[in-house]
């Protein structure tokens, strides 16, 4: 008996296509996502994905809404005194944690307190044990913050740092299980699969939109696109360019673009030769097409820097003035430093990010620099790249490509590890060993201004500031993208590519 | 039980112990601090300092290995750095996926294998024979990434027919079980069709034809059974092969398997994950290759193992 092609397709056809379709009910959503969650502790993790995961389950005091303005959360109300050091909150009432208990001023105080613990060792304490000295219950509603410098952007941090319940917290079980107050609560995480979670009927404000929410994840960018595609998942995120170019006629699908809040910058060590002369520093910025880069690597979904700070973060100022492409500029800057047939510089690079260096390496010939690129896995690039200048020479490694964005759109949160003398590698993300005391003293101004204006106007000076010492090459403020489909709507991209459900529709 | 399999079964323990300190060293090795991949790259030194004391990681190496060593030999493999479970806890909760996957992409290998040798050696010179050697060799050339990606195009996104992520049916093994077998499928085709047609040379079974047995009699009664020992050893020495490839087919399918768990340790610098799941390759490994010692005793009695 022999077999045809076409016998053997019919039957496989009735074999696997007879079965149910491949759908999950609609009033569950399926978000994929490229990394899984590192824990069910937000205060032990600094990973965006697993934010992401967590930020339905949780609350902040406060919470930025989709035009990323502070809104009150648990939080009622919050004041400053006249220092702007010590900050109240009242605290909002009849909201239970999922485990039942009742949140009180005490819960919340006990739930910050635990950050401030350093034998705790929790993996994300260091931003808010940096700004703050202590906590207490000044009664069942109020909770008083005493901080260790003024700071403005107090209600920021209180919105990316979540209550989490104090009894489950003396379990000793939060890492395996998300107890907070959130529109939705945590059933189940198999740890190789996925993240289950369930509709909070409890829930003190409106109800979540969907019964479940199931979280998964992929390293494979392809499946990503395939998932969104068959329907097995409604939102994927991140959506890598290339991806997002061929989904953007398909009308199954909706392209998610967030504001910018991720600058990727090249570090420049200014300790070493040529890089410690000034012109040769603003060479190298003269040097890049921005555009170019942006459409070669980016697909176009970026945007180009001038200004250390991204679009989102507060005191942006986008009137910046930085290097805009000129090769004749870069030329004659490299000549009068002594360098006219160029030098070689070595540059550490995360595997995934070294078609950008590679197109930079390009720009960079034109003007006779030579950049060798090292492509380094993630735990060997933050073990080179955080390295200090003795170590940085050790390892032949001049430039760093690197990337950053503010979790709370705080212009310190950007500015400060990054830019501040006392923030050299490996004790903060200074990589390239700047050191401006002025700029130091500006930011320490402009951190405890309470005047919003005036505080952008410090900012805005700063941000100049970095940009003419040219400390770093400023490439561009990368798009958040994500896609989702058509049908789901209600989802939006928090800057830095968080993915947010606030007023999700099933 | 006979001295070989004594021995084998004395050095086992010491192998395991030999390699967990060659794990235990080789991961500490390893550049990259799990500490600061734990904090993340906008972590302070402080709050590294107080994660790394917090995993133990400050205390001396040897330290570290002999408290493995006491935990382990009351069954505490650690914590995984990166979910907080017990290790053996991820184990029990990965393997069973990784054991269904490799169980069904084996059988469909040994089945696909067997019966693709049987009928390239039957028909020597043919068509067929033609066919299926070339078959064979595309098969074994094709990157078992490439074949998962185009299948679940084709199946998963254009026809719909199977689950494109997940373990939850026996719809979603369909996929990753052809991938990962079509392999060692093509490797047993290839070695079963050589050496079928070296026994079908041999005086035994021209004698057999020769006292009238019918064609299917002499190949799987007298010719096949004969056949079987390099067969059954290249099976066996193919299950680590298989373990391995699997690393890389729960990747691409998202399997929940531990080849899945221990990319993601290795990421993560999940020590104590890494640990785990390289000793429990090394006892399969080892279990496998007596397994398959035993098994050729069986089906070759002229074979002893001392």
């Amino acid at each position: 008996m022999t077999i045809r092609l076409s016998q053997l397709l019919i039957l496989s056809s009735i074999v696997f296509g007879g079965c149910t379709p491949i759908r999950h009910p609609a009033d569950e959503a399926v978000i994929m996502q490229t990394e899984a969650p590192r824990s069910m502790d937000p205060a032990d993790h600094t990973a965006t994905y697993t934010r992401a995961v967590l930020d339905p389950m949780y609350e902040g005091l406060t919470r930025f809404d989709d035009k990323l303005q502070i809104r009150p959360s648990l939080g009622t109300s919050w004041s400053a005194d006249r220092t702007g050091t010590i900050w109240t909150v009242t605290i909002r009432s009849g909201v239970h944690f999922h485990d039942g208990s009742l949140l009180t001023a005490q819960a919340v105080a006990a739930s910050f307190d635990r950050l401030l613990d350093p034998k705790r060792g929790l993996a994300a304490a260091g931003t808010f044990r940096r700004a703050v000295a202590s906590v207490s219950a000044i009664d069942s509603k109020t909770v008083r913050f005493f901080l260790k410098q003024p700071s403005a952007s107090f209600p920021n941090l209180l919105a990316i740092e979540s209550v989490v319940s104090p009894a489950e917290d003396r379990i000793g079980d939060l890492g395996r299980k998300a107890v907070g107050t959130g529109p939705y609560r945590f059933v189940e995480w198999k740890t190789g699969e996925y993240v289950l979670e369930a509709r909070n009927e409890q829930y003190w404000g409106p109800k979540a939109a969907f019964r479940r929410l199931k979280w998964i994840w992929t390293a494979e960018p392809a499946l990503m696109n395939m998932a969104l595609l068959s329907g097995e998942v409604d939102l994927v995120n991140p959506l890598p360019p290339v991806f997002a170019e061929a989904l953007q006629h398909d009308r199954r699908v909706s392209l998610m673009k967030g504001e910018s809040a991720a600058v990727f910058w090249i570090a420049l060590d200014m300790l070493v030769k040529p890089l410690d002369d000034i012109r040769v520093r603003r060479a190298l910025n003269y040097a890049v097409d921005r555009g170019n880069l942006i459409a070669s690597q980016l697909r176009g979904y970026g945007t180009p820097a001038f200004s250390p700070l991204g679009p989102a973060d507060s005191g942006y100022d986008p009137e910046t003035r930085g290097y805009a492409f000129d090769l004749a500029k870069a030329r004659a800057l490299l000549a009068s430093a002594g360098y006219p047939n160029g030098f070689t510089l070595n540059i550490a690079v995360q595997e995934s990010q070294a078609n950008i260096a590679e197109t930079v390496a390009g720009m960079w010939s034109r003007v006779g620099v030579t950049l060798a690129i090292h492509q380094l896995e993630t735990g060997v690039f933050a073990q080179t790249i955080f390295g200090d200048p003795q170590q940085k020479i050790a390892s032949n490694t001049q430039c760093v490509l690197a990337s950053w964005a503010s979790a709370n759109l705080d212009a310190e949160a950007q500015l400060g590890p990054l830019y501040r003398s006392q923030n050299w590698s490996p004790k903060g993300a200074n990589l390239g060993f700047y050191r401006n005391s002025k700029l130091d003293r500006l930011l320490d101004e402009a951190e405890s201004e309470l005047d919003r204006a005036k505080r952008n106007e410090l900012y805005a000076k700063a941000q100049q500031m970095i940009s003419d010492d040219a400390p770093d090459v400023l490439l561009f403020y990368a798009r958040d993208l994500a896609a989702r489909r058509s049908q789901v709507k209600g989802f939006w991209l928090f800057p830095g590519g968080q993915v947010e459900l606030r007023a999700t529709t099933p | 039980m006979n001295s070989y399999l004594k021995q084998k079964l004395l050095a086992f323990p010491a192998i395991l112990l030999l390699a967990s300190f060659l794990v235990f060293a080789a991961v500490r090795l390893l550049p990259g601090d799990p500490a600061r991949i734990m904090a993340g790259m906008q972590a302070d030194q402080a709050t590294i300092e107080a994660v790394r004391v917090r995993l133990g990681l400050d205390k001396p190496f040897f330290e570290q290995y002999a408290e493995f060593l006491i935990h382990a030999a009351h069954g505490d493999f650690g914590t995984s750095i990166r979910s907080g479970k017990p290790v053996k806890q991820e184990i029990a909760e990965r393997f069973p996926y990784t054991l269904a996957l490799t169980t069904t992409s084996y059988c469909f290998a040994i089945v696909i294998g067997l019966s693709a040798g049987l009928l390239a050696s039957a028909s020597q010179g043919r068509f067929v024979d033609h066919l299926i050697i070339s078959s064979a060799v595309t098969a074994g050339s094709i990157p078992n990434y490439w074949l998962a990606l185009m299948a679940m195009t084709l199946f998963c996104v254009h026809l719909g027919w199977l689950p494109l992520i997940g373990a939850e049916s026996w719809r979603s093994y369909v996929l990753p079980s052809i991938t990962l077998g079509l392999l060692p499928a093509a490797v047993i085709a290839r070695m079963s069709r050589a050496s079928l047609l070296e026994i079908l040379h041999q005086d035994y079974i021209r004698t057999a034809r020769a006292k009238g047995l019918s064609r299917p009699a002499v190949y799987l009664k007298h010719a096949l059974k004969n056949a079987l020992v390099p067969i059954v050893t290249i099976i066996g020495m193919n299950f680590a092969g298989l373990l391995g490839g699997a690393v890389i087919t729960e990747a691409v399918f998202s399997w929940p398997g531990i080849g899945r768990l221990i990319v993601d340790a290795v990421h993560f610098r999940d020590y104590a994950i890494i640990q785990g799941v390289t000793l429990l390759t090394v006892f399969i490994v080892i279990a496998m290759n007596l397994l398959t010692d035993v098994l050729i005793t069986i089906l070759n009695p002229r074979i002893r193992l001392d």
